[in-house]
């Protein structure tokens, strides 16, 4: 008999967690629901794009909070042209940036992690060579329907389900998708096979570069204005929400319906330790814990 | 000559020129007191530098050593406001405990190290934070701030010979017991080096321990230096600690470099960020110095531009015969 440990770990967890969540005060009420799925919907995002890199065998992007942050920047500065004009430009930023790593990535086998360690200060310091190290207020209006709630949700909400059910379609049923798991899984052999490996994870960056973008758009109209570190910890929580949903780092395994489980989980958690009472710091490491303890699962599920 | 030998030597002895013409750009003679800048910019990155550096040897990456760097030194901080020399041991076998329980996972049940020290340093982080608070944390034990940034003989300090030692003990243990080429055959070929007879889990476990180990000295000797304790150092010690590592001659393919080469690296590093202060650059623009010379570093190390690389070779001498 098979003993499927991810469905086991995953009752485990939640037999921890759902007496703590129910028994916290203000736990379950509609409002905190909300704010759980709000909270959620901005990391889900950016983590829906990062789920296709690491099942194409890329690992990680160190580089998504620059990028988000540049393309709000962007997005606020040419606000003057209108919602239309700075939504594109703001995803062009966010696709162009993020490719462009991609190529390295896939046509030179660079190291991703290093490489976008890299890239995250350039971008980084491009955004303080952009901004001028103040913070870029918006310069037209309009933006405030990105802020819209739609029964009693949040847009962003809406289109993180819209992206993750996109995502799983093109990764299940497109060839694109199908070639990222193939690529991931062994990239040897993938080009021995004719794969055309460098496009392949070309494609995959370019979706995760349009996830970035539409995070940092979101972030720019919530917040009307962006400094340099506006996207705070996204990088390491997208990351921890892929790792989360049981995505293998080594790539050719994972779902972007699972990131999107990954994403409320560490909402959910973030959420009850907040309203315990506890410090960031304590939220973290337990965040940082569990990624470990999935991390462990999932490796020595993929070993037997 | 080989790569490892060629490149620390060569961008060493660059920077080092670079570094005695900077009088003609600043109008102003060195003295004494920029070498000693500059190696206290080394000391503040070569053992990060050294711990990732030897990762790398053996074909892992502990991305997690910035966050036993950060909980090094709040625990140093916390545990050594009476003692500086009792916080710093139980700050540094923290480190140790924090990087052998890492390397037990990647070793005995064989997963990546990429995963775990990524999850590691999250964890890290969150414990440096609640350690602190959030806060930075003053060191309030001033005798032994200024005992460690003292001149020594003009241009050392006693935490730049502190790291100085590491890397000499690093590189007489790698040089003259098996562990250096065990090390290597690890990162080379892991089949290889088991067949071989290296017993590559306990080296691992005992690797990463060395880079707990390192990191957290170096984190609490910089909290010393400062005077106080920084939960959340960002990425940028990492950032410039991978520089000096890969200048300094390994690769991230692993099975190559030597702690000589991680010193240049290191060295090379420290001078030119002591350039870089000498030229007065805005701070953005240095960040964005160090970003493109990471990145151009990693593309070269990249395999698959060695390929392309090759291919062109072999079609131009197929031309020219």
């Amino acid at each position: 008999m098979t003993v499927r440990r991810g469905p086991v770990a995953l009752a485990v967890l939640l037999l921890i967690l759902l007496p703590l969540a129910v028994s916290t005060d203000r736990f379950l009420t509609l409002a905190n629901a909300r704010a759980i799925l709000a909270s959620a919907a901005l990391v889900g995002i950016t983590a829906i794009g990062a789920t296709l890199v690491m099942i194409a065998g890329s690992a990680v992007s160190m580089a998504a909070s620059q990028t988000a942050t540049l393309v709000a920047m962007v997005f606020l500065w040419t606000l003057s042209h209108g919602l239309l004009v700075a939504t594109l430009l703001g995803l062009l930023t966010g696709v162009v940036v993020t490719v462009v790593q991609g190529l390295v990535v896939g046509y030179w086998e660079a190291n991703p992690i290093v490489l976008t360690i890299a890239a995250g200060f350039a971008i980084g310091g491009g955004s303080v060579w952009f901004s001028g190290g103040t913070p870029v207020a918006a310069a037209g209006g309009g933006y405030q329907v990105l802020n819209a709630t739609v029964l009693g949700l949040p847009l962003a909400v809406y289109v993180l389900l819209a992206l993750a059910v996109l995502a799983q379609w093109m990764l299940r049923r497109t060839t694109a998708g199908r070639q990222m798991y193939l690529v991931g899984e062994n990239r040897a052999a993938a080009r021995a096979a004719g794969l055309p490996v460098g496009r392949v994870i070309a494609v995959a960056w370019a979706f995760s570069g349009l996830c970035l973008a539409l995070t940092g758009v979101f972030l720019a109209a919530f917040n009307t204005s962006a400094t340099t570190n506006l996207a705070g910890p996204l990088t390491l929580d997208a990351i921890a929400a892929v790792l989360l949903g049981g995505t293998a780092i080594a790539g050719g395994k994972g779902s972007a319906l699972r990131t999107l489980g990954g994403a409320v989980l560490i909402a959910v958690i973030a959420d009850v330790l907040l309203l315990r009472g506890y410090s960031t710091g304590i939220q973290i490491l337990v965040k940082g814990v569990l990624v470990l303890g999935v991390v462990v699962l999932v490796h020595l599920r993929r070993r037997r | 000559m080989r790569p490892e030998r060629l490149v620390p030597g060569a961008a060493l002895l660059l920077v080092v020129i670079v570094f005695a013409l900077t009088p003609l750009g600043t109008g102003v003679p060195l003295a004494s007191f920029d070498v000693y800048n500059a190696l206290q910019g080394f000391a503040q990155i070569g053992l990060l530098a050294l711990a990732i550096g030897l990762t790398m040897i053996a074909g892992e990456f502990d991305l997690s050593v910035v966050g036993t760097y950060a909980v090094g030194g709040m625990i140093t901080v916390l545990t050594g406001q009476s003692s500086a020399l009792l916080g710093l041991l139980i700050a540094v076998a923290a480190g140790a405990l924090i990087g052998a329980l890492q390397g037990g996972l990647i070793a005995w049940l064989r997963i990546p190290s990429v995963p775990v020290t990524l999850a590691a340093y999250i964890a890290l982080l969150g414990l440096a934070y609640a350690l602190s608070g959030g806060l930075s944390v003053t060191f309030k034990n001033q005798a032994a701030t200024l005992w460690v940034d003292q001149t020594v003989a003009g241009v050392f300090s006693p935490r730049s010979l502190i790291t100085l030692a590491a890397f000499a003990v690093a590189a007489v243990v790698l040089g003259f017991t098996r562990l250096g080429a065990e090390l290597r055959a690890i990162g080379g070929d892991r089949r290889a080096g088991r067949v071989a007879g290296v017993p590559v889990e306990r080296r691992l476990v005992l690797l990463f321990t060395m880079s707990g180990t390192l990191a957290a000295l170096g984190g609490a000797l910089l909290s010393v230096s400062f005077a106080s304790a920084n939960p959340d150092p960002g990425l940028r010690p990492l950032l410039i600690a991978a520089v000096a590592a890969l200048l300094g001659g390994v690769s991230l393919a692993g099975g190559r470099g030597t702690p000589a080469g991680l010193l240049a690296g290191a060295l090379a590093v420290a001078l030119l960020a002591q350039i870089v202060t000498l030229a007065y650059l805005p701070d953005y623009s240095t960040q964005l110095f160090y970003a493109a010379l990471l990145a151009v570093v990693v593309a070269i190390d990249s395999p698959g531009l060695r390929r392309t690389l090759d291919r062109l070779r072999a079609r131009t001498r197929r031309a020219a015969a």
